[in-house]
């Protein structure tokens, strides 16, 4: 296997905050790699890093199979990075600043570029400044998708879209990655987009990665489990590490159990709740996954 | 547009529910032998999903003969293929799982269960005098499992 992108115990602070921590990141060449989390996370953080826009104070990134801290503009014309799209110039007409890019990158493809500019439906005489949010950040994934990069960082590409242009900036992010070995790591909080893009999906929490696996793999192991207690009383004993955000209402308990074994869950719920009747699990969609782990994390800073 | 549909949900893996999707369009005769089976890029940017489980989901149903690859054409519906018991077994097995695990949490017994499936077979036996319940069956069948 190929990776794109691989660090090691990679961190950044700014100041006393540890933006990100210990970090281990692994993105395969041709994967389409989601990183989620809540906000302040440390998911932009992590994507300036790797596309040396900022530097790491520990650790390690390697990109392209070159330290991130060495990356040159040689090496960026292979990355496609779109984060803020206020960045663009105001001044310049989509056409005008289609046309001062286009040089710039060896492998700049007129072709794809068309076929781009007409999937986006971007007016090429209008100024930048005259856009919308949504062509704003439609024109920034063309100029970072024309060239055919290697890598496409996308740093929440959907925020504020409406489900039109997600869609379309979805399927233009698609017809890049179909075309060969293009990996692309996406952080967004367009969880349901990113379920149907990723096949690899990490979990980013306070600067630290709590998960990061493949999808299908995360998809066997989480259940959304419902079970009737026999009576109202307190446990025997703490949860399972394994649950996930349990909530009780009267006899019904629901959880998420991230390592859920039908045998083993039944027996745990045995030992705690003798009595205790069968329970039903169900799939969990990565958002419900999401929630859970957000909110067990709060859950602990209250205690702490 | 695809020759078939799928509204994909959170939780089950994207290549079981296209899968699922492909082998009912063949079952319930929307796609036929001959049709025209879109490529994987045309599969990956219609429905938004990874190009790898678009190709994998192909790869799947040209292994199992659902779908024939002819160079120069494309992927069309295998002519041969005829829905085996065993296709339909797997085709209705989640959804019959489903049910019961529906009429259980609503404390249904099994012959309850049992009474409404026979009401709504008999049902679409006599289209005529029971429309309603043919159109409520068409829109049932239009979701994914």
């Amino acid at each position: 296997m190929i990776l794109t992108v691989e660090t090691h115990a990679l961190g950044r602070r700014f100041g006393r905050t540890e933006a990100v921590r210990d970090l281990d990141l692994t993105v395969a060449r041709g994967s389409i790699y989601g990183l989620v989390g809540p906000n302040g996370a440390g998911k932009t953080t992590t994507l300036r890093m790797l596309v040396n826009l900022i530097r790491p104070t520990s650790g390690h990134a390697s990109v392209l199979g070159k330290d991130s801290r060495r990356l040159q503009d040689r090496d960026l014309r292979r990355i496609g990075y779109v984060g803020d799209p206020s960045t663009l110039p105001r001044w310049m007409s989509v056409g005008r600043l289609i046309a001062h890019c286009r040089p710039l990158y060896p492998e700049w493809d007129d072709a794809f570029c068309g076929r781009l500019l007409a999937r986006f439906h971007l007016p090429v005489e209008r100024k930048v400044g005259r856009l919308s949010r949504g062509e704003r950040v439609k024109l920034a994934l063309l100029l970072s998708l024309a060239f055919r990069p290697e890598l496409l960082v996308l740093d929440e590409p959907f925020s504020g879209l409406d489900p039109l242009v997600r869609e379309e900036l979805s399927q233009g992010a698609l017809e890049l990655a179909i075309e060969g070995d293009w990996s692309v790591l996406i952080a967004s909080h367009d969880i349901a987009e990113i379920e149907r893009l990723a096949d690899h999906v990490g979990y980013l929490d306070e600067g630290t990665l709590v998960f990061s696996e493949p999808l299908a793999e995360l998809q066997e192991r989480y259940r959304a489990v419902e079970a009737m207690l026999p009576g109202t009383d307190e446990p025997d004993g703490s949860y399972p590490e394994s649950w996930l955000d349990v909530e009780r209402a009267g006899r019904i308990m629901r959880f998420v159990d991230r390592a859920y074994d039908r045998d083993k869950t039944s027996h745990d719920l045995r030992r705690m709740f003798p009595g205790i009747q069968e329970h039903t699990a169900s799939a969990v969609p990565l958002q419900r996954v999401f929630l859970a782990h957000a909110r067990e994390s709060r859950r602990k800073a209250a205690q702490r | 547009m695809l020759p078939f549909q799928v509204d994909l949900r959170g939780g089950v893996s994207v290549y079981q529910q296209v899968i699922y999707a492909v082998r009912k369009a063949v079952v319930a005769g929307r796609l036929r032998p001959g049709d025209r089976f879109p490529s994987v890029r045309h599969l990956s940017v219609e429905l938004r999903i990874n190009p790898n489980t678009a190709h994998k989901v192909v790869s799947a149903l040209v292994g199992e003969g659902l779908l024939e690859v002819h160079p120069g054409v494309g992927t069309i519906v295998a002519v041969a293929h005829a829905a085996t018991a065993e296709e339909l077994r797997k085709l209705l097995e989640e959804e019959v799982e489903r049910i019961v695990v529906e009429s259980k949490k609503h404390s249904l017994g099994l012959e309850d269960l049992l009474e409404a499936v026979t009401r709504h077979w008999r049902a679409l036996d006599e289209p005529e005098t029971a429309k309603g319940s043919t159109r409520r069956r068409e829109q049932r069948s239009e979701k994914t499992p």
